[in-house]
This record gives structure tokens, C-alpha cells and sequence, in this order.
């Protein structure tokens, strides 16, 4: 059935729809990755947003069990060029289509995609709608919608829960955590527990720690009550800490820098990461709508550790005086290059170093 | 004889990288540091250092090397040669020195190197990197940064290959 | 101090060329070398160019010295003396060239001087790289797996794999006791004695035997690694067809599109890994087999030097391959790469993306011999059987895939639904499970009969994915064909990469009123860029491809515009020089200051080069793809090869300016053993005509005679158009000679346009432009100088005593011929051979 995009800018896009027939609003950005829509679609950080994917054909290796990142997708639509259809037999249980439909999530395919993106690019992310009918009264709710700023609060773990394992503990503050971060400490055999982001310092101390990883997350870094910015700025004096992602974006809160929200997000993984220490370079997986703003940075506080060579954004800093450091891409990959799994071996080395130091 | 790689040439990068983030920790902005660098690997390993250090900072430190060959207490030569190629004697005194050795073992090579940075000044402090610890030390030392820890039996061997000079970045154990 | 090791930069460097085509090799080293000798001397490196391929482009590049040799040690030793060479790269001229140099280093001695540099590949590495074993072996001892294995602990176990194996077989100590213990089996006979000498081997007394991976999926990813190690990946590629049938006969899609990304990325991961473990720099093509029951990956090639893959990625891409390995090969990083300025500036370091379906497929030349009455194994299987490919470009695979058939064969009458009726359901089985040539077809047929995808999938080891599609494809024919002349079937038609003849031969009319229905509904291509951004930034694309959506982004070059169709893909025949004279074309038109605009859809040959042209168009080239992009450009001119009289009609009824491109089709036609032919080659620039020089054809090969021809010879030819044109004869002798008497002109001879192969030929051995002359002789530029220099020829003749020779092409492997192949008529490329005069 036909179906339509309406962007907040009075531009319309038709295609079919697909997955749910339900009309919602959401942030549009676009996504230049040729692999990974499964991983892409339930990661949390993606809460409240519509995916456009620049990759025509989605869809063609249908649904796994081991590519989730969450066990509930939070995107509000997906639009692509060409909806591949698999079956759902033997090993593929499920298909993008059906995928979406059992969480109430749009599709919108045979829309013309890359001139979507193109338009996008110029105009940055803005408010969309999918809707059966274009007429006022779509057009009206779309501009009276208020998308809320409360991602974190509706995408991470309220309680806290654990994920037992031999190794050294660590902890994982929650802030729309993806499955990959889990995943890698798995296998570092990590006994890993996950704390809600409204954990107070008290409460983490007194699990002894011997690390500490801020998650991934959704939204905007500022949306998030000054509480965290005391928590990270006091735990990173006491244990290694390691930020990714909206983790990384509160660590450079936590110590005075500004963040500010890009034109143009990016989402993707074909952006050259320089590190800077060695001017080596790698590719990862980036999903962004804010950086570090260059010119707030205290370099008596703060070194920086990694540049995208694209657009010269702040990819990694480091405190000067703790070892606590963060990065804005996700080295867990899933989806996404692996290069970049060596930022969790370092906080591991980091870490036992911490304790042997401290034993 | 078979070798076992315990560091291949990435994580071996990581691990200096990891000793330089520790050095700046330890020495604010890299003021009055030398790095000195305990030949031959140990040389290499101060220079690759030093060039981190550079592009993260803009700073350039001074490397020295030190040849303690023949300054161990366990070999009978005498302790005339202090070891170091007089043109790059620096003056050392009231700096912050960071010795670097590519593997701890006892702690002879160590004090030697002690010894000779003694002989020739008198620095504000000495601390030492080692990108290898295997363990068995004779003597009380003990290194400040670490790039890898590997517990190792004491007829193990422990081979340390870098770039510059055997054309190749690797650490193994040869059993 | 810290003692960095200061090489002396190298300055000047030897290109080893690729050689002659054959199955596997067509232009893609020629291409490639030609492509990256300006930016070579634009950073201050003087090049040079070996190579025995008398089509080569390359070796006539004013960028570089060329040299039309032999590819000998004795003859690269002579040029890198002649030419002071302190660096050689043989990365670019692919296996051929890698053996040639590593045998070079082999001979090399004291009194030939310091040792030039290797460049892309230490000479320790090349070395491993022409002994497969060697390599394989590091690749496994860094954890990798090249293929399945078993693992067993007796000979009765081992007794028991053998009946599902087939050799050869890999036999490997499980555990081993020393690090080598690698031993390949090709007799049976061999088996039990090998076996129980490895077992000898095992720390644990255990073997570990290699299974034959057939039916598992075949995935192909392409890196680039500087001399830091910094790698980048250009892209990956799926075959249809799973391993068993040889990648470059199945067809292939490019982005992957059946395979997660957890395996992709390991793949990836692994690419870097061996990149990284041979220490290239630059271009490396790791070939992966995977098995989707179990999740296991298998190296099963690396080639870490410039393959087909190489200028195909890059073509898909839009990301310049060539242009970045060069530089990485003479020691720049990534980030120190430099690009033309029609690039954005950070494309050499931001990895390629699509937002496009590339679809592969390869072209047989079967019907070519089989209409000599030449039986030939049509049969796929894991020996190379295409003789080259085309690339259908689309938003969609069926898009792609449609857009790719027509590609591959210029008209779409085997595609009707009816062609494949004759099929009987025995045979159709037959070929489900031991493909041919005309697998889609056979594919499509199958799912027409009712034939179940799940069934399918099983019988043929094809992802279902790929079933689906053709489904699709088949539910379009389906509802075309019910609806003629409906609007809204029409676009859905279009969408699908259908062509206008097609549909035509559908709804039974002809195709100009399907072309005036689609415009009276406002179906029009819609071109996309092809950028390898994929839509982030902005971009100055100079490539397109046709799709039906929104938004067009191709505008007009400007009036003084030439449209030039290419030839397709590689075929028998002239094949090998069709890309050459398209480019000599592209490249004069350039010079003399017209806008280029090509069309085509061959990747391996240098017409598709960014700086050839001014614009590319990655399409079909049936009329009706054609006509839509003439509608677009409104050139002023449109060239087009003389075998495509369809066109040519088509073109000239629209009122368009064709200049034809002489060319026939190809015959198998040439002297017979006992006879030579004579060739009396001219230049006809529309007023005069230049005799040039005459040279002798017997089987096989092709000499000059020095022999001044009397002019008026041909007076009482009778000629249309200025161009290349050969006066033929046949007289009975079988031994080279220096004089032959002319013949009588009307009655004995007759007359052909210069085939390619030849303009390239003498163009060099002449030592003149003829390409270009003819080029400018058709634009009505042809100047006084050029007059003087073809007037010369004939009384002054200076030729190098150089043989055109027919490649020795292998049939008798590929294609299983039932009697022997004279190679002269179905060739499949050339090189030169030099002799020396006979006596008296």
C-alpha cells in the first residue's frame, strides 16, 4: 500500500509501506553502511529516530538471533530503497518485515532514497512523519509534535542486574547500552555488572569495582540531570573508566568541555579514525548527532586521542592525570569494522594494571 | 624449538602506546624528561616513545642510550666504560629520567643502568618502563609502567623483536 | 642518535605489464598502468613500461618510455640498464609479471649492479607469493583456515574420508611436532605412505585432512595497505553460483548482500591480517568461502597484486583503486595520498560505499566456435569458461541483474520467455545440477515450472535470496505480458531494467511506440551518480547509470558534446583492441578539445578510466539506452562501432550526426596452411589515399614486408568514409618473403576496414599515430603534417621488425574442443614476437 514520509520542512516522499501500519514521528537521519541493519535497527542509541539507509537493498540476510542490540528496537521508522523478501523457514526464523511489524515499527520501501539523502544532508536531521494520507491535518501534527528528550530514561535499565563472570569486575553505567559492549566483555570473561545511570557514587564504590564503562546511549548528553556529570566526575578519580559513545560525550561534560549537536549526524563506518599517539588509522562503526566542541576543551585537563580525518571531529580524549578515557565510536563493532576492539584491551590492560597496583 | 607469539606487532603498539598516556600521567606535560633508552631494544622502544609523545604533545624529549653490557655486576670486565656514547651525554641533573628496557627479568640489567646514570649526574628521579615484566627478580626493583605482564618459567626465553632492528614487532616465548 | 634507515628515493621505475590476454586476463593491467603513470610523473617519478602486448595503451602513453618487448629476464635486465631503473613494480602486470620479476632476482648478479627495488611486495614476499604453498602456510599458521578438514587418528579413518574426497588433498600433522609438515597428495596411490609418515609428525598422532568445499558460498573482498599497515577496505563482492563453479563464470553482485555483518567484518579482519602479514602495499584480493551451516570461513586465494577484481571495484565504486595503489606501492600512507581534483578531497581515505547494485555477468563465446562446427564443453565447473563480463548497474538486483543481461548481450532474444520452452524437465534437472552457460535462464525457467525456491536452493547451492528475485523478475514478465500497452505496467517494466525491445517483443509492436508511451507517461531514466560517498557530500560525479525514480542528477555536458558507444564486453576476436582504439578515440577527442562522452559496461578494458572521458555512462548499450541518453545530452556527434547496424539505423532516423567507427563482426577467417594472405593497409583521409605499408599473414602471425607500393595501385578504389582500410589477397605460399607482386585490385582482392588489433599493431611498429589520425580524419582535423607523415611511410618505411602473433590460447583446457583450435581465428589476444629478415 502507499504509503508517505513527510519531513518537517513540507517535503513529501511516497513509497510502499512495509513492517507496521502505524503512522509515527521521529528524528529522519540517514545511514551510509552497506551491512548491519539488523545490529543498526535495535541499537538504542537510535531511540526516537527514522533510519534512512543509503545501502539500496535491505533486508536480504533476514533476522538473527545473534545480531540484536536490544531485545526491543526504540527506531520509530525504517525507509529503504528495495525491501528484500527471504523466507522464514529453517534458520531464518523471521524477516525484516515481520520483524517490524511485531514491534509496531513503519517501513516505507520504493522511495527514492538517495535524493532523500541528498536533501538530508543539506537540511540536517529533522522531524518526520509516516502517514497513510498527506493532507493538513498530517502536516499539523507533525509540526505540533514534541519529540521527547527523555531517550535514556525510556531506553536504559532501570534496576540494576549482572552478568556473572570470572574475570575482573566491571561495571556498566546504562545509558541505552547495545548488546555489543556485553558481548566483548563477555569475551574477556568480565564479571560484569550494569547499574541504572541514576546510580549514586556510594552505591558503585561499594561493589569494588575494578573498572568502570559508560555506555553507549541515545539523545543529547545535556538532556541528562547534572547528578551524572558528579558521578563520573568523582569515578574517574577512583577506578580506570572507559566512556563510549554518550558515555564519551559525559566524560567530556564531567570535565568542562562543551558538546554540541553536528549539522549533518553521521552515521556509518567508512570514516578514516586517526589515532593520534601512533597517526595510525582505522574505521568503525559511528553513530553521532553531537561531538566535543574543540574550542571548550581544557588541554590542562584533557589530551585528545583520536580524530575522524573526515571532518576532523574529536573521536577519543583522555585525562590528563586519571586513566580514564573515552571515545565517540563504538569499538564493539556490531554492526562494524573490528579494528577498534583494541580500545577494550587497553582498558583491560589498564585495569589490571590498576589492580595488581593496588593488591 | 617452538615459539609462542605473546605480543604481536598491534598490541605491542598498544602497549607503548598505554606507557606513554602512563609517562604523561606521571609527568605533567613531559617537563624536564629524558627518556633513556637501555641498548639495543631498549633504545628503539625510548625513540617510538619519544615520537608519541611528540605528536601528542609538541614536545620533543631527549632520548639517550645506555650499552650496560659490560657494566652488569655478573660479568668479570671492569667498570671503566660507563656505557654511554659520550656525545649523547646529557646533563641529567634535577631531570626526570624514565630508563626504558625492552624485558624485566632479575633487575641486573636495571641496576646497571642505575649505576651508570648515578655515575654521571645527579637526577630529580628515575623511573622505569619495561614493555615486557616476565618476573624471577633477583633484586628489589621494580618497573613504573608495564606494558604486559607475562608470567614466564624461569628457563623460559623471552624474545623481543622490534621493527628498526630485526625487522619485525613481536614478543615470544621460546620453551 | 636515533638512526632512521634513509634509503635513496627512487626515482625512476619500470612497470612490468600484464602480456597478452587470455582466459582471466583481459586489459586490467594495461588499463591500470596506463591510468597511473601521469599522477606517477606528476609527483616527480619518471616511468617506464615493458611489455609484449601490441594492444597495450600503456606503452604509447606520453607519460611514460615504452618498450615493445618480449617479457624475457634477458629483456627487462636490458631496460632496467637502458633506462637507469632503481625501482620496479610488478604488482600492476599481475601473476605473469610477479613470476617474471622474481625470476629476475633469481638471475640477478653482482655485475648487473645494486639490485632495484621492489615495490608493492619485498622479494622475500614475492616469493611466497608465487609458491602458494609457502604463503598458505603462514596464513594457516596465523589461525586462519584455508579449508575444511578432518581430523583423523588411523589409516582405517583416513581410508574412510578418501571415499568422500577427491584429490588432491592437503595432508597436515594435527599438532605438529615441527612447524612444517605440509604434504599434498595427487595419487592415490601416494595416500597411505603419506598419511602414516605425517602421523609420524603429530605430537598427538593425528592428521588433519583437507576437504573439498564445494557448494559453500564464494565472497570476495578487495584491501589497500600502506607501509604503516594502515589498511583500508575497497570492497566485497558475492558470487551467485557457490564454489565448484569458477568465480569469474558465475554471475557476481556487488555490494554483498546475503551475508551478515559479524562475517563481513571477519572477512574484513582477515583481509587486514594477511595484508599485514605479507607487508604489501597496496592492492590485495582475498578470495573467502563460507559456510552458512556452520559459520566457518576459509582463505581459499590470496592475490596480493592487481587482478580484474582491482579496475571492476573501482568501477563500481567510483573509488580510484589504481590511482591509491600506485602511490601506496612507491611508500606514501593513506593520508598522504594525492588525487585528481574531479575527486573530493578525502576520498582516498574514506572507504567506498554504494548506495547502488552492481551484477556481474560473465560472457561466453561459445556460439563463436560452435558455428564452425566445433563441439565445445559448455559445462561449468571450476576451469575458467567466460572470455569476459559485463556489469548491469541498477537500485535494485533484479534492476541490476536485467540491466546486466542486456549488457552481456547487446539484445535480449534469448531472454523471451519462449526461448527456453525446448527444455526438456530430464535436462532442465540435468543442468540445475551441473550448470552452463546459460544459467539465469535456466534458473528463471525452473521457478516458470513451478519449481519450489527451498527446492531449488538445495539442488543448486544458491541462497534463496536469489530465487526470490527472479521470482519477482518473472511475476513482472508475467504481468507485462498480460497487460500490453498499460502505462503502470510499463514503468514497472522500466524499474526493473527491462529495455524498450524487450518490451516491444512482448506487446508485439515495435520499439518507438513503446519509447513514445513512456514518454507520454512521463517515464524517463532518472541518472544517479555513481560516487563512492554513497549521497554524504557533495559531489562532482562524472559517472551515471539509468535508474526510473525522482530525482536525475545528470545534466548536460554542453553542445560541443561527443557521445561514443563502447564495445561491450570482452569477446573473441578483437576483443583485446576494441578497448584500445575506444580509447585512443576517447583520448584524441579530448586532445582536440570536444567533450567526451562514453557508454559502456566492460570494467576491464581503460575505456571506463575517470580521465579518459568527460563522462561515463555505466549502461546497456541497446538502442533504446542509448537514445535516452542522447535525449538527455543532445550531442553533437554520436560514434558508434560499424557492427552495430541496428543502431546506426535507429540513431540516423532520430536525426542524429553518427559517425560510424568501422568494425565488423567478427569471422573466423584468416589463411589456411598452405597459403599466406597479403594486407595492404591504407589511410583514407576522404580525399586521398595513403598507402601504407604491406605486410604477410600466414597462420599464427603477421609480418612486414619493406615494400614500396605504387599509388596508383589504388587508384580505382572506391571508398565512403575517411578511415583504415585493408586490401586483402590470397596467393599460395607458405614462407616469409621480403617482395610480393600486387594483384589485380578489382578482381583478386577484396576489402575490410583496419581491424582494431592491427591500427594498435602498426601504430606502434610504424612508430605513428594512426588511431589518432583516423580519429582526426573523421572530425575533418586530419592536418598538413599528418598528410606528410602518411605520404613517408610508404617510400621511407621504418619499421621495427616486430611479429604479430596470435596468442597460444589453452581451449583444450578451458573449452574442451573436439578437434584442434587455430588460435589466429578465435583470438583471444596478441604479442609480439621480433624476427629477422629473410634472405634473398
Amino acid at each position: 500500500m502507499e504509503r508517505h514520509l513527510i519531513l518537517e520542512d513540507g517535503t513529501v516522499f511516497s513509497g510502499q509501506g512495509f513492517g507496521a501500519p502505524a503512522t509515527t514521528f521521529g528524528e529522519i537521519i540517514f545511514d551510509t553502511a552497506m551491512s548491519g541493519y539488523q545490529e543498526t535497527i535495535t541499537n538504542p542509541i537510535y531511540d526516537g529516530q527514522m533510519i534512512v539507509f543509503a545501502m539500496p537493498v535491505v533486508g536480504a540476510d533476514g533476522i538473527h538471533a545473534e545480531a540484536y542490540e536490544s531485545t526491543t528496537p526504540k527506531i520509530r521508522g525504517v525507509i529503504v530503497h528495495d525491501l528484500a523478501e527471504v523466507s522464514t523457514n529453517r534458520q531464518r526464523r523471521m524477516n525484516l518485515d515481520r520483524f517490524l511489524q511485531h514491534h509496531n515499527i513503519p517501513g516505507l520501501y520504493e522511495v527514492d532514497t538517495r535524493k532523500l539523502i541528498r536533501h538530508l544532508r543539506e537540511t540536517g536531521p529533522q522531524k518526520a512523519t509516516i502517514v497513510d494520507v498527506v493532507d493538513d491535518h498530517a502536516v499539523d501534527q507533525l509540526v505540533a509534535t514534541v519529540l521527547t528528550n527523555k531517550q535514556v530514561q525510556n531506553t536504559a535499565t532501570p534496576k540494576a542486574y549482572a552478568n556473572p563472570g570470572r574475570g575482573f569486575h566491571i561495571i556498566v553505567i546504562d545509558f541505552g547500552l547495545k548488546h555489543g559492549i556485553l558481548r566483548v566483555l563477555g569475551d574477556y570473561d568480565a564479571n560484569v555488572t550494569v547499574l541504572p545511570f541514576t546510580t549514586t557514587v556510594d552505591e558503585v564504590l561499594t561493589l569494588d569495582p575494578d573498572g568502570i564503562i559508560l555506555s553507549t546511549g541515545p539523545g543529547n548528553p545535556k538532556d541528562l540531570p547534572d547528578e551524572v556529570s558528579t558521578l563520573v566526575r568523582v569515578l574517574q578519580t577512583k577506578v580506570p573508566l572507559l566512556g563510549l559513545g554518550l558515555g564519551h560525550e559525559l566524560l567530556a561534560l564531567a570535565n568542562g568541555a562543551g558538546v554540541k549537536a553536528l549539522p549533518a549526524e553521521y552515521h556509518g563506518m567508512n570514516h578514516p579514525i586517526q589515532e593520534i599517539i601512533s597517526q595510525s588509522i582505522f574505521y568503525a562503526r559511528q553513530g553521532r548527532g553531537y561531538v566535543i566542541d574543540e574550542e571548550s576543551l581544557d588541554s590542562k585537563k584533557l589530551f585528545v586521542t583520536h580524530r575522524d580525518l573526515v571532518d576532523g571531529s574529536i573521536q577519543g580524549i583522555r585525562l590528563r592525570n586519571y586513566p580514564a578515557f573515552s571515545v565517540q565510536f563504538f569499538p564493539d563493532g556490531a554492526p562494524g569494522p573490528l579494528e577498534a576492539n583494541g580500545i577494550f584491551a587497553d582498558f583491560f590492560e589498564t585495569v589490571a594494571d590498576y589492580v595488581q597496583k593496588n593488591s | 624449538m617452538a615459539n609462542k607469539v605473546v605480543l604481536d606487532s598491534d598490541s605491542m603498539q598498544r602497549a607503548l602506546t598505554r606507557i606513554t598516556y602512563e609517562i604523561l600521567e606521571r609527568n605533567k606535560g613531559g617537563q624536564n624528561l629524558i627518556l633513556v633508552g637501555i641498548k639495543t631494544r631498549g633504545e628503539y622502544l625510548a625513540h617510538r616513545i619519544a615520537d608519541r609523545l611528540e605528536q601528542l604533545e609538541q614536545v620533543q624529549i631527549p632520548v639517550m642510550a645506555i650499552d650496560v653490557t659490560n657494566y652488569r655486576d655478573d660479568h668479570l670486565d671492569s667498570h671503566d666504560d660507563l656505557g654511554l656514547d659520550s656525545a649523547e651525554k646529557l646533563n641529567i641533573a634535577n631531570q626526570n629520567i624514565v630508563l626504558v628496557d625492552d624485558v624485566l627479568f632479575t633487575g641486573r640489567t636495571t641496576r646497571a643502568a642505575l649505576d651508570a646514570l648515578i655515575q654521571i649526574g645527579r637526577p630529580q628521579a628515575i623511573a622505569l618502563a619495561v614493555l615486557v615484566d616476565r618476573g624471577h627478580r633477583e633484586l628489589p626493583i621494580r618497573a613504573d609502567f608495564v606494558g604486559k605482564n607475562i608470567p614466564t618459567a624461569q628457563n623460559e626465553k623471552i624474545k623481543v623483536k622490534v621493527k628498526e632492528f630485526d625487522g619485525e614487532d613481536s614478543v615470544e616465548i621460546e620453551h | 642518535m636515533y638512526k632512521k634507515i634513509v634509503e635513496k628515493p627512487i626515482e625512476n621505475i619500470l612497470f612490468i605489464g600484464g602480456g597478452e590476454t587470455d582466459f582471466g586476463l583481459q586489459g586490467e593491467s594495461d588499463a591500470a598502468i596506463y591510468q597511473v603513470l601521469p599522477i606517477l610523473n606528476s609527483l616527480g617519478y619518471t616511468t617506464s613500461v615493458i611489455d609484449d602486448n601490441p594492444y597495450s595503451l600503456a606503452i604509447e602513453s606520453p607519460a611514460t618510455t615504452g618498450f615493445l618487448r618480449p617479457l624475457t629476464v634477458e629483456n627487462v635486465k636490458a631496460v632496467l640498464a637502458e633506462q637507469n631503473i632503481d625501482a620496479v613494480l610488478p604488482t600492476f602486470g599481475g601473476t605473469r609479471a610477479l613470476r617474471l620479476w622474481d625470476q629476475v632476482l633469481a638471475e640477478w648478479r653482482p655485475e648487473n649492479g645494486p639490485v632495484p627495488t621492489s615495490l608493492g611486495l619485498k622479494p622475500s614476499q614475492l616469493h611466497q607469493v608465487n609458491d602458494g604453498r609457502l604463503l598458505f602456510d603462514r596464513i594457516i599458521d596465523a589461525g586462519l583456515n584455508v579449508t575444511a578438514s578432518a581430523v583423523v587418528k588411523n589409516q582405517e579413518e583416513a581410508s574412510e574420508l578418501l571415499r568422500e574426497m577427491e584429490l588432491p588433498l592437503v595432508v597436515r600433522a594435527h599438532q605438529p611436532i615441527q612447524t612444517t609438515t605440509r604434504q599434498i597428495i595427487d595419487r592415490l596411490d601416494d595416500f597411505d605412505q603419506v598419511v602414516s609418515q605425517v602421523m609420524g609428525q603429530s605430537l598427538t598422532h593425528e592428521v588433519s585432512i583437507a576437504k573439498a568445499i564445494n557448494g559453500l558460498k564464494e565472497i570476495s573482498v578487495l584491501v589497500l595497505r600502506d607501509r604503516d599497515g594502515n589498511c583500508l577496505k575497497v570492497g566485497s563482492s558475492e558470487d551467485m553460483d557457490p564454489i565448484g563453479i569458477h568465480s569469474a563464470d558465475s554471475l557476481s553482485v556487488a555490494p554483498v548482500l546475503t551475508v551478515s555483518d559479524q562475517v563481513l567484518q571477519q572477512m574484513r579482519a582477515q583481509s587486514f591480517l594477511i595484508a599485514n602479514l605479507l607487508g604489501l602495499q597496496g592492492v590485495l584480493h582475498v578470495q573467502f568461502a563460507f559456510n552458512e551451516k556452520t559459520g566457518d570461513i576459509y582463505v581459499i586465494k590470496v592475490s596480493p597484486y592487481l587482478d580484474q577484481l582491482t579496475n571492476r571495484m573501482a568501477v563500481m565504486t567510483g573509488y580510484p583503486v589504481m590511482l591509491v595503489a600506485a602511490q601506496l606501492a612507491v611508500g606514501k600512507l593513506l593520508t598522504e595520498v594525492v588525487l585528481p581534483n574531479a575527486f573530493h578531497a578525502k576520498t582516498a581515505i574514506m572507504e567506498p560505499v554504494m548506495d547502488h547494485i552492481v551484477v556481474k555477468l560473465p560472457v561466453f563465446s561459445f556460439g563463436d566456435m560452435e558455428a564452425t562446427g566445433t563441439q565445445v564443453s559448455r559445462q561449468l565447473n571450476s576451469v575458467q569458461k567466460s572470455v569476459g563480463s559485463a556489469l548491469g548497474f541498477g537500485r535494485t538486483f533484479v534492476e541490476a541483474m536485467e540491466k546486466a543481461i542486456r549488457s552481456a548481450h547487446f539484445n535480449n532474444r534469448s531472454f523471451a520467455p519462449k526461448y527456453m520452452a525446448d527444455v526438456s524437465d530430464d535436462e532442465l534437472i540435468q543442468q540445475l545440477i551441473h550448470p552452463q552457460d546459460n544459467r539465469v535462464l535456466l534458473l528463471i525457467e525452473a521457478l516458470r515450472r513451478g519449481y519450489e525456491v527451498d527446492e531449488l536452493a538445495e539442488l543448486t547451492n544458491i541462497d534463496e535470496f536469489y530465487f526470490y528475485q527472479l521470482k519477482r523478475l518473472l511475476a513482472i514478465e508475467l504481468s507485462v505480458d498480460q497487460q500490453p500497452g498499460d502505462a503502470e505496467a510499463l514503468k514497472m517494466a522500466k524499474k526493473s531494467g527491462l529495455s524498450d525491445g524487450l518490451l516491444a517483443r512482448f506487446w508485439r509492436t515495435d520499439f518507438q511506440s513503446i519509447r513514445q508511451l513512456a514518454r507520454a507517461n512521463d517515464i524517463i531514466p532518472t541518472y544517479k551518480a555513481l560516487e563512492p560517498s554513497a549521497g554524504e557530500f557533495p559531489e562532482h560525479a562524472r559517472q551515471f547509470f539509468a535508474t526510473f525514480e525522482e530525482e536525475n542528477e545528470s545534466n548536460p555536458v554542453c553542445d560541443r558534446s561527443v557521445v561514443i558507444i563502447g564495445p561491450g564486453a570482452f569477446r573473441m576476436g578483437d576483443g583485446a583492441s576494441a578497448g584500445y582504439m575506444t580509447s585512443v578515440t576517447l583520448s584524441e577527442l579530448h586532445r582536440l578539445k570536444y567533450k567526451t562522452i562514453i557508454m559502456n559496461n566492460n570494467a576491464a578494458d581503460p575505456t571506463l578510466l575517470p580521465h579518459l572521458s568527460d563522462k561515463q555512462y555505466l549502461e546497456p548499450l541497446e538502442t533504446s539506452d542509448v537514445m535516452s541518453v542522447i535525449d538527455r545530452e543532445n550531442p553533437h556527434a554520436v560514434l558508434v562501432p560499424g557492427n552495430r547496424k541496428k543502431l546506426i539505423a535507429a540513431l540516423e532516423d532520430l536525426g542524429q550526426n553518427v559517425i560510424v567507427f568501422p568494425k565488423e563482426k567478427h569471422h573466423p577467417a584468416g589463411p589456411e596452411f598452405s597459403q599466406s594472405e597479403f594486407v595492404l593497409n591504407l589511410f583514407y583521409d576522404g580525399k586521398d589515399k595513403f598507402p601504407l605499408i604491406i605486410f604477410q599473414h600466414q597462420p599464427g602471425q603477421i609480418r612486414l614486408l619493406d615494400q614500396e607500393i605504387n599509388p596508383n595501385f589504388l587508384a580505382g578504389l572506391d571508398l565512403q568514409s575517411p578511415g583504415l582500410y585493408q586490401v586483402i589477397w590470397r596467393v599460395d605460399i607458405n614462407q616469409w618473403v621480403s617482395q610480393v607482386d600486387l594483384p589485380n585490385l578489382s578482381i583478386d582482392t577484396w576489402l575490410r576496414p583496419m581491424p582494431y588489433g592491427h591500427i594498435a599493431y602498426l601504430t606502434k611498429v610504424l612508430k605513428m599515430p594512426l588511431g589518432r589520425m583516423v580519429v582526426r580524419a573523421w572530425i575533418g582535423q586530419l592536418n598538413a603534417a599528418d598528410r606528410q607523415l602518411l605520404a613517408e611511410v610508404n617510400t621511407n618505411p621504418n619499421f621495427e621488425r616486430l611479429a604479430l602473433m596470435a596468442s597460444a590460447t589453452d581451449y583444450a583446457l578451458h573449452w574442451k574442443p573436439d578437434h584442434w583450435v587455430d588460435t589466429t581465428r578465435f583470438e583471444m589476444g596478441a604479442r609480439i614476437a621480433p624476427y629477422a629478415d629473410e634472405e634473398g
